[in-house]
């Protein structure tokens, strides 16, 4: 029996959706690989496959950015004074971040938030985009899985992409601001202006550089080493250099449509749309169908504390439409899943963020059994919503989810299964970790927090420049 | 005697002003894989690195009730299985300390003489490293200034969390003395040295933070009441 006669196992997709949209990478060779990409599997017909409701099959217009004063009511205005009292003495510098994308992705997700409110602080903020052909981009797309520790050929020819490309921008740009934040390793030339700048220059490296193959990272480290600070998304990513690095961890915004709390209406009708039973308990993984999020793990581990407890599993991501390989791992999911009506697949496209929201908001347990993680966001979005959450202890998972604390660490899927079984059964438990990890992203990982540490590092360099004229 | 039974408050002299601290973690060079590195580690690393896994991390879970301590303790049970050192480590109460040397020391003496007693442990992986940071600081005023017992409270119960921390925790290391801003203006300024006394014998490791505000609070309460 082919995976397509299981009817059971609900799948929603965006099959039939012909809108293109941003992927979810990083970059603008991430944008244009993945669209030539885009597999023949969307034309196929997919009988067991439900479709999206019409409403979802293009992506709404984006909100506008919140105002300083709108987090006043989840952070405190204490914590929105601090920010006032820190951006005072920086008023009037300014500050230019550059990366490599306007649309798409999370750095420029995070800078479409960052950049007004730094504005709004009276911390004048320029965001600038470098530009690139194709070929550029895909040098920089295989720098960037090199980076995470692919091996990679680099060539001379390469190189010499890599460094025209960025000199064209580097003519093309000034640099007259206080600070020059350059966003991982596409526009990293552009800090041969530094001499002729009078700003400060950091490198925010959103890429995990534990294991990066070596000639791309000796390729590019010279660059680096000419900054006077790098900024790591956690401790374990970063490298042994003679510039200090500070760590930053990634966000998450609580005004997003991902975040903003949601009236219990919107959250039933989306549960409703998708055939999820608000009476019963729902687990949710919500991830890209991508192995190093373990999908068919979940499935296993559902399934084997299913035995014990009942409950729906939700699997909800993206990837599938956009993503050769994603389309195989969704097929492999279906498999697993076996005909089990209780497992609900939803194929989403990349702009159905409140949906995820409400199933997130919806879900009794959250699980991220990733095998190999980056930041994590999603598990950070889990926390945020107060669920108790299971996480594989890979990446930067562990610097959210202190095991039995704010959540709970796993290694394998009868871990996995366990701790869904313990979660559903000891419900004052599952509630305090969820609790505590709510404070904890409360603390560590909004959006209000990365301004904080924008400023504060922006406060410590220029103290540390006056020293040195000093 | 309790200080709610004396006569009428005296004015302050000084007022308090409610400042507080702000943070950015700097990764350091140093990093520990077993305990042995962790143990060589702790005895070379910079003070700054012992405030950071200590005092700044006890701020950073403030909202925890039980069951973290420090950053040490927390991965020797989490990174290297071994809940004998973590108990040992968890036990130290950064409140005993006025300068870091002595809390360098204490924590280098627990895991010294657990290697000493296990030395089997010492070469053991941890599933992940210890990774020394440090952090950079900037203290930065609030709108709050009490020049009287009932503005203190107002400004107790409106500051953030971290300016509880800065005045409640930290400040012993400014003053070096086994003591805290509130009860040092307290007891200085209105002499309630009951109230001030009571003030530093809260237990800050079976309380949140905000249970700290709320005890501290309550003991300025009564006097007032």
């Amino acid at each position: 029996m082919s995976s397509n006669d299981h009817r059971d196992s609900t799948t929603v997709t965006a099959a039939d959706s012909t809108a293109t949209s941003p992927s979810r990478s990083g970059n603008q060779a991430e944008r244009s690989s993945s669209v030539d990409a885009r597999p023949e599997r969307r034309n196929s017909p997919r009988t067991n496959e439900r479709q999206l409701p019409s409403s979802l099959l293009t992506p709404p217009a984006p909100a506008p950015p919140p105002h300083l004063d709108d987090y006043r009511a989840i952070i405190g205005q204490a914590d929105v004074d601090a920010l006032r009292f820190l951006a005072r003495d920086l008023k009037g510098k300014t500050i230019k971040m550059v990366n490599s994308t306007a649309v798409g992705g999370g750095v420029a997700e995070m800078l479409n938030r960052i950049v007004p409110l730094l504005s709004e602080l009276e911390v004048p903020t320029q965001w600038d985009v470098i530009t690139g052909g194709n070929d550029f981009f895909e040098i920089t797309k295989a720098f960037h899985n090199a980076l995470h520790g692919t091996k990679y050929d680099l060539t001379k020819a390469a190189q010499q992409i890599f460094l025209s490309y960025n000199e064209q921008n580097r003519q093309r740009m000034q640099f007259e601001q206080d600070l020059v934040v350059i966003h991982d390793p596409q526009p990293l030339g552009l800090i041969r202006s530094r001499e002729k700048s009078p700003a400060n220059w950091v490198w925010r490296c959103h890429i995990d550089l534990s294991n990066p193959d070596a000639h791309v990272w000796e390729f590019l480290r010279p660059f680096v080493e000419q900054f006077d600070a790098a900024i790591f998304s956690s401790q374990s990513f970063a490298r042994q250099l003679p510039i200090p690095q500070y760590l930053f961890y990634p966000c998450i915004d609580p005004l997003s449509e991902k975040n903003k709390e949601l009236p219990d209406s919107v959250v039933q009708k989306i549960c409703d749309e998708f055939g999820i039973d608000r009476s019963r308990p729902i687990v949710t993984q919500v991830s890209r169908f991508d192995r190093l999020k373990d999908p068919v793990g979940v499935v296993h581990a559902y399934k084997l504390a299913k035995k014990y407890v009942d409950c729906q599993l939700v699997l909800a991501g993206g990837g599938a439409s956009d993503d050769p390989e994603g389309a195989v791992v969704l097929q492999e999911v279906k498999q697993a899943a076996d005909n089990d009506p209780d497992i609900i697949i939803l194929d989403l496209p990349p702009w159905c963020a409140l949906e995820i929201n409400a199933i997130q908001r919806a879900s009794t347990l959250v699980i991220q059994k990733s095998i190999k993680e980056g930041f994590g966001l999603t598990v950070t979005e889990a926390l945020w919503k107060g669920k108790p959450t299971i996480a594989g202890a890979v990446g930067g998972i562990p610097n959210q989810i202190i095991h039995k604390l704010t959540g709970v660490l796993v290694h394998s899927v009868e871990g996995c299964a366990f701790q869904i079984r313990y979660l559903l059964t000891h419900p004052e438990f599952a509630q305090r970790i969820g609790s505590s990890g709510h404070e904890h992203v409360k603390e560590n990982f909004l959006i209000t927090t990365n301004v904080k540490r924008w400023l504060l590092l922006f406060r410590i360099l220029e103290e540390a420049r006056a020293r040195k004229k000093h | 005697m309790a200080d709610g039974n004396q006569m009428t408050l005296r004015k302050p002299q000084k007022p308090f002003y409610f400042n507080t601290s702000e943070n950015l973690l700097r990764i350091g060079r140093q990093r520990a894989a077993t305990l042995a590195e962790l143990l060589e580690a702790l005895r070379s690393c910079p003070e700054d690195s012992i405030f950071q896994h200590t005092f700044r991390t006890l701020q950073e879970h403030h909202f925890i009730r039980q069951g973290f301590s420090n950053d040490f303790a927390h991965w020797s049970v989490s990174a290297c299985n071994e809940p004998v050192l973590a108990e040992q480590l968890a036990s130290v109460d950064v409140r005993e300390f006025t300068a870091i040397e002595g809390l360098r020391n204490r924590m280098v003496q627990i895991v010294d003489q657990f290697l000493k007693e296990n030395p089997r442990a010492a070469s053991h992986s941890g599933h992940e490293p210890f990774y020394f940071c440090a952090s950079d600081i900037v203290v930065l005023p609030t709108s709050f200034v009490a020049d009287s017992l009932p503005a203190f409270l107002d400004g107790l119960k409106k500051v953030s969390i971290h300016s509880i921390h800065h005045h409640f925790i930290e400040a012993r290391l400014r003053l070096h003395l086994m003591s805290n801003d509130f009860s040092q203006w307290l007891e200085e300024e209105l002499g309630l040295t009951h109230t001030a006394d009571l003030i530093e014998r809260i237990d800050i490791y079976t309380n949140t933070m905000e249970g700290v505000r709320q005890q501290i609070a309550r003991s300025v309460e009564q006097v007032l009441n």
